[in-house]
């Protein structure tokens, strides 16, 4: 659906770029992660996948055209969640939905979607008086109004309290199982973990490694199986290979003769996994 | 107008309502209205003056203050999300603000017409105030890219007043005149939106001055639109988006 070859950007008061010729594919009904430290690049990459920056090198094509030879009915077809929510604070948060709504050709059923992020008994309130949370989930019914067919997220759980970004979660979820594309840009490794089909790790403006989660758990996780049980009153702790583990009689005799306590495998943490690729912690820089 | 331009507008419109900006606008018009109605021998000179002021450093002002409004809550960066494009953005400001400023000179020049029995020539006066404020609109635009904040382009828009502003109030007092000042003056924007708004009081002489102004200020207009108003947009709003 997106596809993006040899991008490299530099802003104009920078002397060198900012994006060093990144390559990478969005697959329609995928979700696609971007996960790297602030000042990675991750939302540059966004704006210029939504035409707000140009003079980029490189090719983007979205549907199989290029996304320079796209005019404004670009945006009929895609969806945009900044970071920082963005509203007409002395407006009410449903006179701000219907001026947006206005400006596109589709229509989705706004009492739905504010009914869906619990907005909707606040929705004659002035957007001045949302919390920050409110005004994040105001961004999401603000990027899916137009029905969009591709959803671009910044960072969309940051400032959301647990519950509510579990109902974002599940929205871009079922944005996704109704045919819907997306796109997250994210410093937080849960989101992506949860979310994302694919995640691409960004540093310096370059692509450091891309793939699944789950593969990339199994290609640079720990394969172990870690055991937790009580002897004498004590907890011990041990550790199998993970490998041939319903063949090792060690295992299986620890789980017919202790009492076991807990049992997980050593997956290790896509957080981990990125700082043992790119040598960067995701709250560096 | 497309129907996405009108939305655009009538949207100005309701911010401009609910920023408070026509309220100041009502307000001001309120002022000068007394200020005036207590001024019973210079009305002749000093309601074209109070116009003028109204078209030119108030119209400025106002989209100053709306365009600071929409970079202090960012808001600039959605709608170039939208498929509204650039020019429609422009054009909606322009055109918003020159109605919101029509409304209230209509209500000065109402009230005076009745009350102080001020003969007006009325497409005369709103072909003068349409123009002159989107002039002037266009302008105060094109100011606040490059301004950081509101007091900015407060000392930009003192600036520019005590540059073509005073020579201009100075000209129509006859503290200078003369046909070199007459020359000189004909180049300033405020001077011919002051031209032609007088042009629809009594006893105006039609010259090659009014015709001069109002060509002149629609070709500057629109060739300013054009090359310098319009192309600079997109950088502004980018910035805004926080790059």
């Amino acid at each position: 659906m997106f596809k993006v070859e040899g991008l490299k950007f530099k802003y104009p008061k920078n002397e060198s770029d900012v994006i060093n010729g990144i390559d990478f594919e969005i697959n329609k009904g995928e979700i696609f992660g971007f996960l790297g430290p602030s000042g990675a690049g991750k939302s540059t990459t966004q704006k210029i996948m939504i035409k707000i920056l140009e003079d980029f090198r490189g090719k983007i094509s979205y549907n199989g055209k290029d996304i320079t030879e796209y005019k404004d009915d670009f945006y009929e077809s895609i969806g945009v969640s900044f970071e920082m929510p963005i509203h007409f604070s002395k407006m009410t948060a449903l006179e701000n939905i219907e001026f947006f709504l206005k400006l596109y050709k589709k229509n989705a059923d706004i009492e739905t979607l504010m009914k869906r992020v619990g907005l909707w008994e606040d929705k004659d309130k002035m957007v001045g008086e949302f919390s920050k949370g409110m005004k994040i989930r105001l961004n999401i019914v603000r990027a899916l109004l137009n029905e969009p067919e591709m959803l671009f997220l910044d960072e969309p759980t940051n400032g959301l309290d647990p519950k509510n970004a579990m109902i974002l979660k599940d929205m871009i979820r079922e944005f996704r199982a109704d045919g819907g594309t997306v796109f997250i840009t994210s410093h937080i490794m849960s989101d992506i973990d949860q979310l994302c089909d694919r995640v691409a790790f960004i540093v310096d403006g370059e692509i450091k490694e891309m793939d699944s989660p789950r593969n990339l758990k199994i290609k640079y996780g720990k394969r172990s199986m870690n055991v937790e049980y009580k002897e004498n009153n004590e907890t011990i702790k041990v550790e199998f290979p993970m490998d041939n583990i319903g063949k090792n009689s060690e295992f299986i005799n620890l789980l017919q003769t202790k009492d076991i306590e807990t049992i997980h495998s050593g997956e290790t943490t896509l957080e981990d996994i990125f700082i043992k690729v790119t040598g960067v912690g995701l709250k560096d820089e | 107008m497309n129907s996405r331009l009108a939305i655009l507008v009538k949207g100005e419109l309701h911010r401009l309502h609910k920023y408070n900006l026509t309220s100041v606008s009502v307000l001001v018009a309120l002022i000068w209205g007394v200020f005036l109605f207590f001024l019973d021998s210079s009305l002749d000179t000093m309601l074209p003056f109070v116009l003028v002021m109204d078209a030119t450093m108030m119209s400025i002002m106002y989209v100053g203050a709306v365009m600071f409004f929409e970079k202090s809550e960012s808001t600039i960066s959605t709608m170039l999300v939208t498929p509204v494009t650039n020019s429609e953005l422009v054009l909606s400001k322009v055109l918003a603000n020159t109605l919101h400023n029509m409304f209230a000179s209509a209500l000065i020049i109402t009230v005076f017409m009745i009350i102080k029995d001020v003969s007006i020539n009325i497409p005369l006066v709103v072909i003068a105030i349409l123009l002159t404020t989107a002039f002037h609109t266009t302008l105060g635009v094109f100011m606040a890219y490059y301004q950081k904040d509101f007091t900015g382009m407060l000392v930009n828009v003192m600036i520019f007043s005590f540059v073509l502003f005073v020579p201009s109030v100075l000209f129509l007092l006859n503290v200078i005149s003369g046909p070199i000042w007459e020359a000189i003056l004909l180049i300033n924007p405020i001077q011919a939106g002051q031209e032609i708004i007088l042009a629809a009081f009594k006893d105006y002489e039609f010259t090659y001055k009014y015709y001069f102004s109002l060509s002149y200020l629609i070709v500057l207009g629109i060739l300013g639109y054009k090359y310098f108003v319009l192309p600079k947009f997109q950088d502004y709003a980018v910035k805004q988006s926080g790059v």
